[in-house]
Order: structure tokens, then sequence, then C-alpha cells
């Protein structure tokens, strides 16, 4: 039960349908309208005249908003479902074939999930990181399996990666800003560009800098405090990817300790979650962390310990 | 977190004055795991002083000294010093706003009720409020249905059409209970309002000051006051009769509200039910046509065609409304560089669409030409700037708009006035922070979120609440005749 090979299975199992099919080879056809394509020819031999537009593609279901999604047949108040649903993203008013969902809703269903599996299986690009000049740095874990398999792992550094993390932040730093992966390369992607420089503008109000941002690749968010541990920061603030969900899969948390350690209790950590676009927005995130460790640094604390 | 805010809500109306005292509960309902989110979580009605006439010099002349008598000896006997008082709001409402020193008595008392006690005035406001004291917003969110109220008072109705909890118009007619006054108990007519005198003439009713009057004499201007309201709300076509009127603006009549409620004085005796309490002893006991107007709606189409839901205030719903629904919370991630509150009066330039959209240039270009419209004499007067912001903008764009914005209100900084920004949309703690950067940290920055305001409005700001988090706002009009 690996679902890397299982990908790699189905990826060789599409490729051999590609192949069958000569006309396509090259094009640019999506993968679902190949099979669809090929099955028309086999049906029936006299459709030699089937004609495939290489830049065809169907419409991107993701892109619909399911907030503004209506699929009840008849309804006696469309607007009034369509307030409520305005207020929720649960998928509501999905309306039914017989027992069973539409075709569109089990097809966004899927694509969902399918956002949220790339979301933790793919990494954060090297060119984004080289992009945002991130000093890259990896914990105990050799791949994505152990990763998921070993959380222990993921708090940890080897001693070079522990080198590396000193020579970039410096002794006893006032703040640290660090990104990790965590469960969410989408998250990264999509939210830190817009919130390190909103937190930096933040910082710099109060007359705080910061040194260069690490990237913790197969990071949790313990990893912040091996972090602390060796560089002695006053706080550190990880920008870290959440486990994706069916809503969205690029929601990002901010956790913030003051001084964190190894053995940090959880509770003495503040968290923002719910970084995206249809939550918090990265920079509003952004500039209220920003206050937020300017408190931490004046009480000299964080967490339940800040309330 | 919980904190109470005490709210005060005075009404001077045509022919009432009251007061009440409540309290706004404001809570921070986000969890702790993100962003904070305070609102208003809850109001509570702790104290309603009796219902006053308003005094009056004359006709045209409100007795100010009275008023504020009267309003002192309320917090006397409610035992609470305007030191305490958070909040509140003093509304001048009906023809006592068209009164020659309505604005000087309005503005004395507002300072004399409490240091954020907003002073406000205006036919489109008065709707608003009076509709949500009198329950309509909140049935019609509760119902999700739309509901049109009408305050119908001493001197005018006010009509407000709420759907879904949202406000989708008001409206205001000169149609009241104290329009026509006589003496309770010889019956003979004291007062008859000019444009009630106008409609009397014209359908020659033969109704004159010093008449001895019968109910039966009444009836047909009562009707066409009634045929006014109906027409209002589209059940009745207009004619030349309902333009005279109107106020200043009626509602549209294009989409008729599914329920009706009323309140004001009038109101009393629109839900009175003569089968079930009994006939009403003397139709003339206020010395007006309150009661024989509201039992007239309650035998027209407005009652017996129309859903009626039953509100929750009549005669006090614009005291309650003046006291519990005024006040707004700001959005909780907010920027202000220093605390300089209260700021009061503070009128609105609302930036267009085209204005925001097109970028750094064209956003400093029409902040700039757009101010000039606030020069009184040559003279720039205080202003908040209103936008409505991006719903998830990239940081790139809020520098954008923080350069057009600061480059644009060059000559608000030039004269030391304030730099006060409220958009709609939550960004406001990071165009702040950005505003103040490139202001090199040097001029103060107040940014606001979370309200949404337009031409034409006023703005005040209070004391900072919830830890300093939030600011309370109070959105109003200006408006007197």
């Amino acid at each position: 039960m690996n679902e890397q090979d299982l990908r790699k299975m189905v990826e060789q199992l599409v490729e051999q349908m590609i192949s069958k099919e000569p006309s396509v080879v090259g094009s640019d056809v999506t993968i679902s309208t190949t099979p669809a394509a090929s099955t028309v020819k086999a049906a029936s031999n006299e459709t030699k005249t089937t004609t495939i537009d290489p830049n065809g593609c169907i419409p991107d279901i993701t892109k619909i908003d399911i907030k503004k999604q209506f699929l009840v047949e008849h309804a006696k108040d469309k607007e009034g479902y369509l307030a409520m649903k305005a207020k929720t993203p649960a998928r509501l008013g999905v309306g039914k074939a017989g027992a069973r969902y539409k075709t569109i809703t089990m097809l966004r269903v899927r694509a969902d999930h399918a956002a949220a599996q790339d979301a933790v299986f793919n990494d954060v690009s090297e060119e984004f990181i080289k992009k945002n000049n991130f000093v890259f740095v990896k914990t105990l874990c050799k791949d994505k399996d152990e990763y998921l398999t070993r959380p222990d792992l993921g708090r940890r550094f080897g001693p070079e990666e522990l080198e590396i993390i000193k020579k970039t932040c410096g002794n006893n730093p006032k703040v640290l800003l660090v990104v990790g992966d965590g469960l969410s390369s989408s998250a990264i992607e999509a939210n830190v560009e817009n919130a390190i420089p909103a937190i930096k503008q933040g910082l710099q109000m109060h007359g705080i800098t910061v040194p260069d941002i690490l990237f913790v690749k197969y990071a949790r968010v313990g990893a912040m405090d091996a972090i602390g541990e060796v560089t002695g920061a006053d706080v550190i603030c990880m920008l870290v990817g959440e486990r994706p969900g069916l809503v969205t899969a690029e929601s990002m948390s901010a956790y913030i300790a003051y001084k964190p350690k190894h053995g940090l209790p959880e509770a003495k950590r503040t968290v923002i979650s719910n970084i995206h676009k249809g939550g918090t927005t990265a920079v509003e995130a952004g500039a209220h962390a920003a206050e937020l460790i300017k408190t931490m640094l004046d009480k000299k604390a964080s967490g339940i310990d800040l309330k | 977190m919980r904190e109470e805010l005490l709210s005060v809500g005075i009404d001077i109306g045509t022919s009432t004055t009251q007061l009440i005292f409540s309290k706004l509960i404001i809570e921070n309902m986000a969890s702790s795991y993100t962003v904070p989110r305070i609102v208003i979580v809850d109001k509570e009605i702790i104290y309603r002083s009796p219902i006053y006439f308003t005094p009056l010099l004359s006709i045209k002349e409100i007795d100010g000294p009275k008023v504020k008598e009267l309003i002192e000896k309320e917090y006397h006997s409610a035992g609470i010093d305007k030191s305490q008082i958070n909040t509140g709001a003093v509304i001048i409402t009906g023809e006592t706003a068209r009164k020659e020193n309505a604005k000087e008595v309005l503005t004395t008392l507002s300072g004399f009720a409490g240091d954020f006690v907003v002073a406000t005035a205006g036919p489109d406001l008065e709707s608003i409020i009076s509709g949500k004291g009198a329950g309509a917003h909140t049935y019609s969110k509760e119902h999700n249905t739309s509901v049109v109220n009408i305050d119908i008072g001493g001197g005018t109705s006010n009509l407000a059409v709420f759907k879904r909890g949202d406000v989708k118009d008001t409206g205001c007619l000169d149609i009241g209970g104290r329009l026509i006054k006589l003496d309770p108990s010889s019956r003979q007519i004291s007062y008859i309002a000019p444009k009630i005198q106008e409609l009397i003439e014209k359908y020659h009713l033969g109704i004159h000051r010093g008449d001895v009057v019968t109910k039966e004499k009444l009836m047909p201007i009562i009707q066409l006051m009634v045929k006014g309201l109906m027409q209002s709300v589209g059940l009745a076509p207009i004619d030349a009769d309902f333009d005279k009127l109107i106020t200043n603006k009626s509602i549209a009549r294009e989409e008729r509200p599914e329920c009706i409620s009323f309140s004001g004085g009038v109101a009393d005796y629109v839900y009175y039910d003569v089968a079930e309490r009994g006939p009403i002893k003397d139709s003339f006991q206020f010395g007006d046509i309150g009661i024989l107007l509201g039992q007239a709606i309650r035998n027209s189409p407005l009652y017996t065609t129309m859903q009626v839901v039953k509100s929750t205030e009549t005669i006090r719903a614009t005291v309650v409304g003046a006291g519990t629904h005024t006040t707004e919370i700001s959005g909780s991630t907010i920027t202000y560089t220093k605390n300089t509150f209260p700021i009061k009066n503070l009128p609105i330039l609302k930036l267009s669409l085209e204005d925001e959209e097109g970028g750094e240039a064209i956003l400093r270009e029409a902040v700039k030409r757009k101010l000039q419209w606030f020069k009184l004499d040559g003279d720039l007067q205080k202003v908040a700037i209103a936008l409505q912001g991006k719903e998830n903008p990239s940081f790139k764009e809020v520098q954008a708009y923080a350069k057009g914005l600061v480059e644009g209100m060059q000559e608000l900084i030039q004269r030391e006035l304030p730099l006060i920004l409220i958009v709609e949309k939550d960004m406001a703690k990071v165009l702040g922070q950005t505003m103040y950067y490139e202001l090199g940290y040097k001029k103060d920055v107040i940014c606001l979120d979370s309200i949404k305001l337009d031409n034409g409005d006023y703005i005040d700001i209070g004391h900072p609440v919830a830890e300093g988090a939030v600011l309370p706002v109070v959105v109003k009009t200006l408006v007197f005749n």
C-alpha cells in the first residue's frame, strides 16, 4: 500500500493508452479526453473521420465557486438557499440524480480530493525557494513516506543542517521567520510571497529586522523548537502548510512561539490558522502576525501565557 | 473576552421625547487559532424613560433647555452618570428636525449626554433606525423574507424595507397622528399641518382650525392619509396627492415586500384589535387623530392583504433603534498609530470602483480631485476616505493602494489633518501599516475595515474597546431642512 507506487502504476497505464492512439501523440490533449476518444473509435469502426481538437479541453470544474453553484431543480426559494450557501463552503444544494450525487458534484469531490493529495505529495519547487532567496534545509526525513510516517523525524535536523541554520540565523536573533512545507506545498506557494513582506514591514515599524529566511523541507511544526534550541531566538514565526481538505488545499498556518525549545508545550504556541484566499488573507494575516510578534517580545510570552 | 458597552439612545420626535439605556455586549467569536473576530453578540435594554411630549418654544423652535432638563432627570433616575456612557445616539426626528434650532439643540445634547454620543438627523437614517428598533430587520433575516416597516409618528411616516437582514430601501412621507390636533374634551381643532390643509382644500372637506369635529367628519382626510401609505408600498396607483405627501423620497415600488410591520405611536392602534380588547373608549383621548389613523390602517388593505408582522417595539422603536442599532464594531484587524478618539462628524469621501481599479496613478489623482469637493472657502476640512478594497489582495496591490492614497492625500498631510481610511474588505491592518511605512512613520494613520459607507454619510469613531483591538463606529447622516 504505497501511494507513490500506485501513482506510478496509473501513470504507466495512462501512458500506454496514449501510445496506442497515434493521432494524439505529441499533442496536448488532456488525458481524460483520450480514453473517451479511443472508445468511440473502437465502438464503431466506420467512424474514421473522428476529429480531435488538439487544443480542446473540458472546462476546469474546480474554477466554479461552490458557494454560488446551485443544482437543486425546481427549488422553491433559490435566492434564499443561495443566501444561506453564501455563508458556508459546504456542498449544499447539490441536487441529486436518483439516490446519488449528480455527475458534476461527484467529479468535483474527486477533483478537490486530488488537489488535496497533490498538495501533500508534491514538493515546493526549487525555483520558488530560489526566487524568494530562502535558505534550504531538510529535517531528518529521507522522503515523503518517512515524513508522513515518522513525525518525530520531521522535528529534528542532522548536524550539517544545524550548522547551516546557525550560520544563517546568527546567535540570539530577536525574530526568525521560517517557512516549512508541512502537509501542503500548495499552501506555501500560494501564500508566503504575500505574507512575508507584510510581516517584515510590520516588524520594521518597530525597528525589528529579520535575518535570511529558512525553508525547511519535510517540516513539522516542532522543527521550530529545534531551530530555537540552536539559535536562541527570542521569537520564531513559522509559516507551514496545513493538512489540506476538500474546501481548500491552500491553507497555511503561522505558528509563533516565544523562545521555542525542545519539549515546548503546544499550549505555548500562538497560531493563526486558515490563511488562504477564502479565509484570512495572507497580507492581513502577515500584518497581524507582526503585531503578535511585537506583543510577544514585549510580554516575553506566547500561547496561553499571552491571554 | 467579554465586554459591555453602555449605550444611550435619545429620540426627540415631532410629538414625543424618549430615552433608553442599553448594554451592548461584545465578544471575540473566533477560536483561539485564528485572527480575532470581535462582534456585538447581544443587546439588552436596561432602562426606559417615560414618554414625554417634546417641549417646544413655538411652532418653529424646540425648547432646548427644557429637553436638556428632561434628559438630566432621566440620567438621574436611572442612576447613570454621563462618564459611564460608552456610546449612543441622539436622533432628532420627524418635523422636529425641521425646526430652526434643531441643529444647535442636537449638538448641545450629544455633548451633554456623553463623550461619544452621536448626533444624527435625516429621514433615511430615521427609517432604518426605527425599522431596526421595531425588529423588522431581525424578522426579515430570521424568516428569510422581506419586510417593510412603517414607523408612523406624530409628523412623519418612515418606511424601511429589509430583505434578509439587509436594508434595501428607505422612504419618508408627511403622514402622522398629530398633523391635526384638537382639544380632547371639546374636540375643537387647534392645529392642521400645512400639507394636510392643502389636501382638505383640494377635496373641499370643509375642515378648519377652530371647528368642533366628529370622527365621521375627519374620516375622509384620514382615508387620504391611508391612501398615501398604500401608494408607497404599491397597493394603490400613484397620483398627484402622493407626490405632495413625500418628505424627501419614497421606496421603490417594483418589488412589493412580502411582510409589513408598524411602529411609532400610531402603531399601537394599528395592532389594537377591538374584537379582542373591547371598543376604544375615546378616539380623541390624545388630542389628535392618531387612534383614528391607526384603526383606519387596520381596516385597509395594508393590514388585510399583506402579511402583518407584529413589531417588537411600537412607540419606542426609534429610541430603541438609536440606543441599540447605531453602534457598529470595526473589523478586528485594523491600524491606528495613535489614540486620538473620539473623532466626530467626519464626512465621507467615497472613491468609485474605477478610481480604485485603475492602479496607483489613477487612485492618486482621484483622491486629489475629490478632496477639492471638501473645501469650504478654499479651506480643506477633516474628511475620511472610504473605499471598497480587494477580496484577496497581493502585497504588491496593497503597496499600490498605499502609495496612491498617501500621494493623493498630500494636501491633508500639509494641513496637518488626520489621515483616516475606511475600507469595506478585510485589509485595513496591512493597508494601514503600508501607508505608515510610506509616510516614513512620521504621520499617524487610522485605517479601519468591515464598514460600508457611501457619499453623504458621516462617521463617528469612538475610543478603542476589547483591549484596543476594535473601534466602535457610528455611520450616520446629518440632514436638517
